[in-house]
């Protein structure tokens, strides 16, 4: 017994020696990292630039053999090569917010509306102002975006980020399990309205006893009229506004008809009883035990939305198409404000957004290994894709990349049609600055997450709760939040002429 | 051993009454927790569809290792996180416990003129913080540390919390009259703390050692923070990412080009519940290996020979 | 002179046990110390500058106590105070009895097999993360699918809307926290009753004391220590709560705010959309000042009765 204890302390004290040794060695590695200061000469051909690219999605085991090839194009075209590191969805932006705020060597970096905030952190000074840049290295991606895209994205006037040409406007539309469809027989094409719905999920709630006619998530807000200052707080001004007057939205007649059809749909079972605390109506999906719910569309979506779900989805419109902010900033690349190769940094930029070959070489990677060609610009995947499977949208122009066998001929121009079709919502180009209210913003945005999903999805009666809701967002400062949105809102159509 | 066998039930002359009710209550406590465990093992075999029918049940519809295939695709780099992880594990705690040990030590001695503050300089790290970015700051820019597996072990090396447990260990089960008597016997502080105080404060050590293994085996913050390099990521945050990113594609599921893309990749539930699996079992053995260090008993006599 | 003297003389007098104390010391400055130089930022509106950290805090205005205000503007101050408060109280003082409880069957048991495997069993909630409690919670508590409401449909009894009654709540997060931590935390306690001279029980034996006798007159007095010290250590951290039990658990159902929003809940949920780091700074300082002024408070109360067993 005693020998164990003795031998576990000899083990202690040996491996005391080891690691003092091995912390020792460790120290020295930060000397040898300081050498680039060095190299003053200057060397007869330019050395080739290094680019740090952060982007969002799970890292790929065949990245760096990709990004190998890369490298040998890029050198060529424009003597850079890029070191790409990617990080998955969930951790993107706690990690990129402690990166950009410690001043983490990058040049290139993803934002959008939905992470790593592009308004935000413009405005906070995380990248570089790029409105010359785009005029002489980024030209070329001037020339291939909608003129919505960068006007959309400009904050206090100035671009940040250079957005990917993908679809522009967000268009919501009913979706529909088409098997429930046809075996009832139902008819979509009168749906446009919540109300409208109502026949059709009686039908299937009175007939398919497994089944959630609706598949509502907590996120749910029904379609209304407005163009959100800050996504999901109540303010807003009406989309066909004329004197861009800031609503609190709760006090509208619009929202308390809407709510009541929505407490309807809870009170009937159209949705389940604890929608309120539902993140995600997956299980539903799977098993295909729902009749309708509520998406973003875009040109063939209901192909994507068949293939994924595996079984026949149609759809039809529930409101327009409209370019808001938060649409036109789906998807876009900054320059890092600490980027030392800014110019570098565009000029790669540019010809990921106009050069098909580097845009597919990244998107679906090498030819022959992870995919081959059908047609001129019609690909197949092979099994190797599966080490190396990019989120497409979020490498820029999604327009240059091939088609997959199987995609209609005419993706491309529809997505052209598609954005054409779109509307321009009040408020486009306008970004709210937060700076002055935060104290206010932040009592607002908890009173919103104990109200907001409890009335928006129809779990707590509107006649009691709705009154108890405008007070207590009164109380945390709401109206002092609007009054500094209409004073910046009125400044920006003094200094645009909207 | 014979030896052993007798004291143990010199010790325990527990009537059987109250080792039976004692066996009771720790029974179905222990119990209690090894029952959502079990349930992870199930839901981990049960089939995509029938989860996805029925919900999560006891006893499946339909049983399927189809997760397990999933997990073993990863291949290599499943082997590596493991390794990681291991590696990270074992010298972590290794490390913290020389650190600390010492540490504790000399805080526990009231010949020590600095003891409480350096006690003090220990337990206000526990409530004051830097924080995030500032923390960041020194472990990459200052140190160096990023992308290299001490940034992984270094920053939870050390734990005030730990220390002032391990300080209290030292102080109750080692009497000043030991190490009195050996520094009469002309011993130095050295061989004083490793002869003899470290044999008497063995459950403590243990505990704390534990302690350390734990917290390192589940870390993966770190990981989130000071690693890009995915060769270097370990089980937990592979995990950990798997989780995070699924619930945040999940929650922005209205964004259609993100649900669009980034669903069809995402692993069902049933392979994240294996992963669970996989990630905890090798760790359920790190308790009986210090358990052997809860020795009960110790006389002083023993040490002192 | 003669105090610089007096100062070399004690370190030399003290240089093994500073020797000792050295490379913790090290890491507490440059892992600790170093960083909290950053908690300046609280009193800044933080903007980034392309020359890195320090510069960017240099150049970030001043903003007085402006970053604290958020965290007193409305009633839910009072809410969020309470629960964090009320909520830590009850996992100190319910945690204490059963792990020392627990760890005292574990020692006792006869069987040393059993015990070893009821202890690993009892470590097993420490390794689910939050997330997956969460789910686990839902699976029994589900208003269609959970365990519970089949159990009292089956025997007739009404099913309940537990995602939106808060008055359950309470009890919820209690039992839940208490099977994840009493388990890890009675291995402490374990610990210190291994450590125990054996030979005092033998002593009570001879004079007949009975095993409860025992305990009282033995164990639980050795105990003390261990549990001041613990119980010093919780709170510091009294007014930091634990996020992923009040957010995930509750699967963060606004209905339920009343009991499940605690401090840490309200600032993830205030500052998610701003994202300003000065504020979130500023709230770690405020849980970080008031816990320090009730450890100190509770240690001089300590150190009054019970000097050895201070924390300094």
């Amino acid at each position: 017994m005693s020998t164990r204890r003795k031998k576990f302390s000899l083990l202690l004290t040996s491996l005391m020696a080891l690691t003092l040794l091995v912390t020792a060695c460790g120290g020295n590695n930060n000397a040898a990292s300081n050498n680039n200061a060095s190299g003053s000469t200057p060397s007869k051909s330019e050395k080739p630039v290094e680019l740090i690219w952060y982007t969002v999605g799970a890292p790929q085991k065949d990245a760096d053999l990709v990004m190998a090839e890369v490298n040998k194009y890029t050198k060529e075209k424009i003597n850079a090569t890029i070191k790409l590191k990617m990080i998955d969805f969930g951790d993107y932006s706690q990690k990129m917010q402690v990166m950009a705020a410690s001043g983490e060597p990058m040049d290139i970096m993803f934002t959008c509306s939905w992470a790593f905030d592009y308004v935000q952190n413009a405005r906070k000074g995380a990248f570089m102002q790029l409105d010359d840049l785009l005029q002489n290295q980024g030209k070329d991606i001037v020339a291939t975006l909608d003129p919505a895209f960068l006007e959309g994205s400009k904050v206090d006037g100035h671009n940040y980020g250079v957005p990917a040409n993908k679809e522009l406007p967000a268009q919501e539309v009913w979706r529909f399990n088409k098997e429930l469809v046809d075996k009832y027989n139902l008819d979509i094409t009168n749906v446009k309205s919540m109300e409208s719905l109502i026949p059709l999920l009686k039908t299937i709630k009175e007939n398919e006893p497994g089944v959630t006619p609706y598949a509502m998530v907590k996120d749910f807000v029904p379609v209304m009229p407005f163009d959100y200052v800050i996504e999901k707080l109540p303010m807003a001004v009406y989309l066909d506004t004329e004197d861009y007057k800031v609503v609190n939205i709760l006090e509208t007649p619009e929202l308390k008809e809407t709510l009541k059809t929505v407490r309807t749909f809870y009170k009937e079972g159209f949705v389940s009883p604890e929608v309120s605390t539902v993140t995600s109506v997956d299980d539903l999906y799977k098993s295909g035990k729902w009749l309708v719910d509520r998406a973003s569309t875009q040109p063939f979506a209901d192909n994507l939305w068949s293939t994924s779900m595996g079984y026949p989805i149609v759809s039809t419109p529930a409101g327009d198409p409209i370019i808001y902010n938060w649409s036109v900033m789906g998807s876009m690349q900054a320059i890092s404000a600490n980027s030392k190769y800014p110019e570098k940094a565009m000029e790669f930029l540019n010809l990921l957004n106009t050069d098909p070959v580097l845009r597919n070489m990244i998107d679906s990677g090498i030819e022959g290994v992870h995919y081959e060609k059908v047609s001129e610009n019609v690909m197949k995947n092979l099994d190797k894709s599966k080490d190396y499977d990019m989120p497409t949208f979020a490498f820029g122009n999604v327009m240059l990349t091939y088609l997959n066998e199987g995609d209609p001929e005419n993706k491309w121009d529809e997505f052209k049609k598609f954005n054409e079709s779109g509307i321009d919502a009040p408020l486009l180009g306008f970004n709210f600055d937060t700076s002055k209210v935060s104290t206010e913003l932040a009592s607002v945005q908890n009173v919103k997450e104990e109200y907001w999903a409890a009335l928006m999805t129809g779990t707590v009666d509107p006649d009691e709760y709705l009154p108890k809701a405008i007070e207590k967002f009164k109380a945390a400062g709401l109206d002092k939040v609007m009054a500094e949105a209409q004073r910046q809102i009125d400044e920006w159509r003094a200094a645009t002429g909207k | 051993m014979s030896q052993r066998k007798k004291k143990e039930r010199d010790f325990h002359n527990l009537s059987t009454p109250m080792n039976i009710s004692f066996n009771l209550i720790a029974g179905i406590f222990s119990l209690l927790c090894v029952f959502p465990f079990l349930f992870v093992v199930i839901i981990s075999l049960t089939d995509e569809g029938a989860l996805a029918n029925n919900g999560y049940r006891l006893i499946p519809e339909k049983w399927s290792f189809s997760a397990y295939q999933y997990v073993f695709d990863m291949g290599d780099s499943l082997i590596r996180s493991y390794g990681v992880t291991i590696f990270v594990t074992v010298v972590g705690t290794i490390i913290s416990l020389l650190f600390m040990s010492f540490y504790a030590y000399a805080v526990s001695r009231k010949s020590f003129k600095y003891r409480n503050f350096f006690a003090f300089f220990a337990f206000f790290t526990m409530l004051f913080n830097g924080g995030l970015v500032p923390t960041y700051i020194v472990v990459t820019q200052l140190m160096g540390l990023k992308d290299t597996v001490w940034a992984l072990i270094l920053p939870l090396a050390v734990n005030a919390f730990y220390i002032m447990i391990l300080r209290t260990f030292y102080s109750t089960s080692v009497p000043d009259a030991i190490i009195e008597s050996g520094k009469i016997d002309g011993a130095g502080e050295f061989r004083i703390f490793l002869k003899l105080v470290l044999p008497l404060s063995l459950p403590g050590l243990a505990t704390i050692g534990l302690f350390s293994t734990l917290g390192y085996w589940n870390d993966w913050f770190n990981a989130l923070l000071y690693i890009d390099n995915p060769n270097l990521v370990p089980l937990q945050s592979m995990l950990m990412r798997i989780e995070t990113s699924m619930q945040f594609i999940m929650q922005n599921a209205s964004n259609s080009s993100l649900s669009l893309e980034a669903l069809r990749s995402l692993p069902q539930d049933t392979s994240r519940m294996a992963m669970v699996v996989l990630a905890t079992l090798p760790i359920i053995f790190a308790y009986p290996f210090f358990q052997r260090y809860f020795i009960s008993g110790l006389t002083i006599g023993a040490v002192k020979e | 002179m003669k105090m610089v003297g007096e100062f070399f003389k004690n370190i030399n007098r003290n240089k093994v046990m500073l020797f000792m104390v050295l490379p913790g010391a090290l890491w507490f400055l440059f892992f600790s110390y170093l960083p909290m130089l950053g908690t300046v930022i609280a009193f800044k509106e933080y903007r980034f500058s392309r020359d890195g950290f320090w510069a960017s805090i240099v150049n970030s205005k001043w903003v007085g106590w402006d970053n604290f205000k958020f965290l007193f503007s409305t009633d839910d101050a009072y809410v969020i105070t309470r629960n964090t408060l009320l909520y830590n109280i009850a996992f100190i003082f319910i945690g204490l009895i059963l792990s020392v409880i627990l760890a005292v069957i574990l020692s006792e048991i006869t069987n040393k097999r059993l015990s070893k495997i009821y202890q690993t069993g009892m470590f097993l909630p420490y390794f689910l993360s939050w997330v997956i409690v969460g789910y686990f919670t839902f699976s029994f508590l589900s208003s269609d699918r959970g365990l519970l409401n089949g159990v009292f449909e089956s025997m007739g009894i009404e099913s309940i809307q537990w995602y939106s009654e808060s008055k359950y709540w309470p009890f919820i997060l209690v039992f839940v926290y208490l099977w994840k931590a009493v388990g890890y935390n009675s291995v402490v306690y374990l610990a210190s009753i291994m450590g125990i001279d054996r030979s005092l029980y033998e002593a009570a034996m001879i004079d007949g004391a009975s095993k409860m006798q025992q305990i009282r007159a033995i164990t639980l007095p050795l105990l003390r220590p261990i549990i001041t010290i613990m119980t010093l250590l919780a709170i510091g951290k009294i007014f930091y709560a634990d996020f992923g039990l009040f957010y995930q658990v509750p699967r963060d159902s606004g209905t339920l705010y009343g009991v499940t929003n605690v401090i840490d809940t309200y600032v993830y949920r205030g500052l998610k959309t701003t994202g300003e780091i000065g504020m979130s700074a500023a709230a770690g300082l405020y849980q970080s000042v008031v816990g320090f002024t009730l450890v100190m408070a509770s240690n001089y109360i300590v150190r009054k009765f019970d000097k050895d067993n201070a924390l300094f």
